[in-house]
């Protein structure tokens, strides 16, 4: 058993209490979906075992198993707050949206003021979002198709050495290098500066080096990070499912629980006294939506 | 800027690279684990241990590649620094010698599981790892293993205890490691001294 599972717990209670709500207030569904599915090759993440001679996989990654169980595209909204395993046993838990078959711009705008207004609830203030495009690097690659892969093994080390050490012109080298060190809140592609401009805060920057080596984003990515921890608090991208475009994200609730103070617990309101009264007064505020603690 | 260097074989070229790119850090004394010197703080690890530090919030770190290949941990590597050479390779008694592919079923020593899981699945031969903390050499004298994965330098403490070298896996080198995040965040300051520690090693070449 977990060194003192309870606590952690509670403060995921605390954490996609608030999470959720906001969620809702976007419009997204909660998506319940099964631990367990049937192998299958699109199913990323996950730990693979075998039952009466077929194979299957247990707790995937959340994004690839509603794609898998999604058999036509269609405009959905949804969120799900799930473990995530990996091929071991142990797992992380993610919270996560998923926004299928809405318009561009819109679509990534919407998910990026989710997430911001998440934060904002949950007390999470201090965080930047760097988003960034990979058809950007895809035109830049498209005269030198040959070392796309190093160059963007290249980005996911941030290591110029290699591609200084590619046969390029130096023309192309300094394209790439002014591409590889380009954060701004203005580029020369108009769909960033479009969500940018629109998303409209002032802790999202153009960062063209914000590359997660995932191969099925197809244009816009984006990490949400924070000063105050050394590790991403989530990340997602736009991708192509069966020729309909959706945007998605999930949050590291392990990050998370690091930044969170639970501050929010504060408003709680503690009612003392004669039981049925304080019962009774406790009943009447959680009808007005106010938490409450009777001692 | 917190960096994290490791105990050990690379602990001394790590300082005086750092050093010369205009970062002076503290050796030291006693058996202190962490020595600050004004803006600089140093953290002394296992070597093995390094790029966990990095990927979990320390700055800056230097460590050799097959611990990072090892730990696959998610860290950026803006450079190779020019010291730390060495290989990881597979060795077994000379007077059992037999292919890699031959392999099947064997019981391998090692510091590096993971790698050596890896390097065994893309031959597709199966064999039992078993996981040592040092003088792994041992191992295969003593009929615990039958091969081992371990660091050559020179090849004298192999030859040293009987051991041929069948296959080299990979070539190692220091690195220096910068946190994901410390790099969006100290976008300027990583950025100079990346492009400092290239210019020593240009300029050591």
């Amino acid at each position: 058993m977990k060194k003192d599972l309870f606590s952690e717990s509670e403060r995921l209670a605390d954490i996609t209490k608030y999470l959720r709500r906001t969620f809702e207030l976007w419009g997204y569904r909660e998506v319940f979906l099964p631990s367990i599915e049937e192998f299958n090759e699109d199913l990323r993440k996950g730990t693979k075992f075998a039952y009466n001679n077929e194979f299957y996989i247990i707790k995937p990654d959340l994004t690839s198993q509603i794609l898998t169980n999604l058999k036509v595209p269609r405009k959905l909204k949804l969120y799900y707050i799930s473990e995530v395993l990996n091929g071991g046993v142990k797992g992380e838990w993610q919270a996560g949206l998923e926004f299928i078959g809405g318009k561009d711009t819109k679509m990534q705008v919407e998910v990026l003021l989710a997430v911001i207004s998440s934060l904002e609830a949950l007390g999470i203030e201090e965080f930047y979002i760097d988003v960034g495009s990979l058809k950007v690097w895809e035109n830049v690659l498209k005269d030198i198709e040959e070392f796309k892969e190093s160059v963007f093994n290249a980005l996911t080390k941030r290591n110029f050495e290699i591609i200084e050490r590619l046969p390029i012109n130096e023309e192309k080298k300094e394209e790439l290098w002014k591409l590889f060190n380009f954060r701004g809140r203005k580029c020369t592609y108009e769909k960033l500066n479009r969500i940018v401009e629109m998303v409209d805060d002032k802790r999202i920057f153009i960062d063209f080096g914000t590359i997660r080596p995932l191969p099925y984003y197809s244009d816009i990515i984006f990490e949400v990070y924070s000063p105050k921890i050394g590790k991403p608090l989530g990340g997602g991208g736009e991708y192509i499912f069966k020729g309909v475009s959706a945007f998605g994200f999930a949050f590291d609730l392990n990050a998370l629980s690091k930044l969170f103070d639970g501050k929010i617990e504060k408003s709680r309101k503690k009612i003392k006294g004669e039981l049925k009264e304080a019962y009774k007064l406790a009943r009447a505020l959680v009808k007005l939506g106010i938490p409450v603690e009777v001692e | 800027m917190r960096f994290v260097l490791p105990k050990g074989r690379l602990f001394r070229d790590s300082i005086e690279i750092l050093k010369k790119a205009g970062i002076e850090l503290k050796s030291p004394e006693n058996r202190e684990l962490i020595v600050r010197n004004g803006r600089y703080e140093l953290l002394l690890a296992r070597s093995f241990d390094v790029p966990v530090y990095v990927e979990h919030g320390v700055d800056i770190g230097i460590a050799g590649s097959d611990v990072v290949e090892e730990r696959r941990s998610d860290v950026l590597i803006p450079l190779e620094l020019p010291f730390g050479k060495c290989r990881l390779s597979l060795a077994m008694l000379g007077e059992n010698l037999v292919s890699v592919e031959e392999m099947d079923g064997f019981r391998i020593a090692t510091k590096y599981p993971s790698l050596a899981r890896r390097f065994f699945e893309s031959k597709g031969v199966e064999v039992e790892v078993i996981k040592l903390h040092g003088s792994i050499e041992l191992a295969p004298k003593i009929g615990i293993a039958d091969a081992i994965v371990d660091i050559v330098e020179t090849g004298n403490t192999l030859r040293a205890n009987g051991l041929v070298e069948v296959e080299k896996i990979m070539d190692v080198s220091a690195l220096l490691l910068v946190n994901r995040i410390s790099q969006k965040t100290q976008f300027k300051e990583i950025n100079e001294l990346v492009l400092k520690i290239k210019g020593v090693i240009k300029d050591g070449s």
